[in-house]
């Protein structure tokens, strides 16, 4: 830590945690809800929909808490000057953390917009929209003052820009649900696969060029390349949603296309991670942040890049769309992307923020390896579940019921592996509050 | 390559990329009308969108693929079971789904939100949208049902009753829908041609019955073959 105002970080990582933990334990509750037969008294009052609401919101809230914090802990050190107002940034975590809270009991008691990801009811949008203001407006004014601009702060500030404009899309009400579903996937594929990407690579690249000492210029000539071709792919990618809501035909030509070529970038990214390894100039300190940037960079490919490619061609997603498929890709993709992105931020900050140089890596070790592979056996199972669904339902024919008959063992197996991913996660989290210098060598 | 090429490959791509987005949604724009039939987009259709809205429906449901996957697609649901059909699971669903292994909840809805929802329903199911669900599409199930009969050497009654949606509300040797009776026995007291009578309009011999007709579902082959097996099962 070199700037004292980078500390605020630490209260947007500590708050972002926790809710992560209570997004997986909502998720096993989903998981249950496919394994058995839930009462119909318990159905009643907290229904399939009402948690699916919480397990969504919270994995969106606790990620752009995450990046939040990262952002604040980056901005210091890329202008080289303290954050504008440490006072604004406390008063958007709270403001965030007061409408996460609000939103959630409020979809306890029916208080919901009702259309998936974008629950929060219209009155919380407008605190959202003046928290994202202020939380613009610092970071802006930090680098506008400093007058000093680099390739990844100026992605960064893009990147939120566009993420907090897109969130304004999907705040009216639509009468056409044609329409409705046409800017809800400006919000939602296009924060995913355009503004939170843009978030993503520059911090990553941060991350990247602090742990491995490679010269400033070359990670900032690869974010531009990267970005480039985010946007490139991502952009018109997002037709491969407008295939069958009753938009025109030729969304099935300009969907597939550019959503076949959308990993590409995350494919060049593993390739600039992999160079950079080669080239390093400093000596690694803490190698678990490492392993992290790698976790992210390989599962990021398989999660959103291979597993998204597999299923957006419309040949195949007339068949694959809106079954388990899609969910096996969903969350592959977010942790793969998104999930470990944070973590690496948090493990690369925490210890800087509690002033340790060297921690104690093996807890979070064991951690990392549960996650991963829990996750990776999640995605095959939700996959094998999706193509069950698939080909029963949609190429036999045969009822909803029928087919989900055959899903169920899966799912349980989803869930037990929901298990393990908890048992990691919270070692994980466990871990990042308790760090611990490492024992010098002998 | 230097840092300013690569800054104007980043901006090449991304203007060209977003130019072809924003023309493609305009053209969008000026054809939905026409593939998403506006002329029909009435207020109580809109009133069933809000509805659908304020119960959180599209946390379990998807539709048009989209939401939860956690409760059947409702795209073509009034196609599916029938206006009747909405209606009944809708008002009671702790009876229709009593033998079911996934529950839905009793939202106390009101008979006007119901006429609503179906009104929304019905627009959503005549949305033209590329023929998808494939389940639901005639083009596909025929494929399906050839597919059975030359594969797994099923009947052709058998395979149009596994493919048709049959399948969704009855069930056979215990697997498939609770709806509507256990079909094993039926043959033993109704023959091919009251079973054919029955499925082209379920009305005309129980008003009370819940079935929606199969008149539009079925064509005259499929009714006969579908018949001619159901009658057979002793």
């Amino acid at each position: 830590m070199e700037y004292r105002s980078q500390k605020i970080a630490y209260w947007y990582f500590a708050a972002a945690l926790p809710l992560f933990v209570l997004q997986v334990v909502v998720g096993l509750w989903l998981a249950a809800n496919y394994t058995f037969t839930i009462p119909q008294s318990i159905v009643n009052v907290f229904p399939f929909a009402t948690a699916r609401a919480f397990h969504t919101n919270l994995l969106v809230l606790w990620m752009l808490l995450g990046f939040m914090g990262g952002t604040y802990y980056i901005i210091p050190e890329e202008t080289k000057s303290e954050i504008y107002s440490t006072g604004l940034a406390w008063f958007q975590l709270i403001a965030l953390l007061v409408t996460g809270v609000a939103a959630l009991v409020g979809f306890l008691f029916g208080w919901t917009q009702g259309r998936p990801l974008l629950e929060i009811p219209m009155a919380l949008d407008f605190v959202v929209v003046i928290g994202a203001l202020v939380f613009l407006f610092n970071v802006g004014m930090t680098m506008f003052k400093a007058k000093n601009w680099t390739a990844i702060q100026g992605t960064l500030l893009g990147g939120l820009v566009f993420l907090a404009l897109l969130y304004l899309f999907g705040i009216p009400f639509y009468r056409n649900l044609v329409i409705d579903w046409y800017y809800w996937w400006w919000v939602i594929h296009l924060w995913v696969e355009g503004a939170w990407e843009l978030v993503t690579a520059s911090i990553f690249a941060f991350v990247l060029m602090k742990i491995t000492g490679v010269d400033r210029e070359v990670v900032e000539k690869w974010l531009y390349v990267e970005i480039g071709l985010f946007l490139f792919t991502g952009l018109a990618g997002t037709g491969h949603h407008y295939y069958w809501i009753g938009a025109p035909r030729y969304w099935l030509w300009v969907g597939g296309i550019f959503s076949a070529l959308e990993p590409l970038p995350i494919l060049l990214m593993v390739i600039d991670t992999m160079h950079h390894v080669k080239e390093r100039k400093a000596k690694i300190v803490n190698p678990l942040t490492w392993t992290y940037a790698i976790g992210c960079a390989v599962m990021h490919l398989i999660g959103a890049g291979v597993w998204g490619f597999l299923h957006t061609l419309p040949q195949i997603n007339y068949y694959t769309h809106g079954s388990q498929v899609t969910v096996s890709h969903g969350h592959l993709a977010f942790f793969g992307a998104y999930a470990l992105l944070n973590l690496m931020t948090f493990y690369y900050a925490m210890p800087k923020l509690q002033g340790i140089a060297a921690y104690d890596d093996r807890r979070g070790r064991i951690g990392f390896w549960t996650m991963c592979s829990a996750m990776m056996i999640m995605g095959l199972t939700f996959g094998v579940a999706g193509v069950l669904q698939s080909y029963i339902e949609r190429v036999l024919g045969m009822g909803y019921m029928v087919a989900q008959g055959y899903m169920r063992l899966w799912m349980g197996v989803t869930m037990v592996m929901g298990v393990f991913f908890l048992a990691g996660l919270l070692t994980t989290v466990v871990d990042l509050f308790t760090l611990r210098p490492a024992k010098v060598k002998a | 390559m230097t840092k300013k090429t690569a800054f104007w490959i980043f901006l090449i791509g991304t203007l060209s990329s977003a130019a072809l987005f924003l023309g493609a949604t305009y053209d969008t724009h000026r054809q939905v009308g026409a593939l998403a039939n506006v002329d029909k987009l009435s207020d109580q259709v809109v009133a069933g969108k809000r509805t659908f809205e304020k119960y959180n429906c599209n946390d379990c449901h998807t539709i048009l693929g989209f939401g939860a996957y956690y409760a059947p697609d409702l795209t073509r649901v009034v196609q599916r079971v029938g206006e009747e059909g909405i209606r009944y699971r809708l008002k009671s669903p702790e009876l229709a789904f009593a033998n079911s292994p996934r529950k839905m909840p009793n939202q106390h809805l009101s008979d006007g939100e119901i006429t609503d929802l179906v009104a929304f329903f019905r627009w959503v199911g005549e949305i033209n949208n590329n023929d998808w669900p494939p389940q639901d599409s005639k083009k596909r199930l025929s494929r399906g049902e050839q597919m059975m009969v030359a594969k797994v050497g099923v009947s052709p009654g058998a395979a149009v009753f596994q493919t048709k949606g049959c399948m969704n509300c009855h069930s056979l040797k215990g697997t498939g829908g609770t709806f509507g009776p256990a079909l094993d026995k039926i043959g033993a007291g109704m023959s091919a041609e009251e079973i054919e009578k029955y499925v082209k309009n379920p009305k005309s011999v129980d008003p009370n019955s819940k079935m929606p007709s199969q008149k539009d579902n079925l064509s005259g082959r499929e009714l006969d073959e579908v018949a001619k097996f159901l009658a057979g099962l002793k």
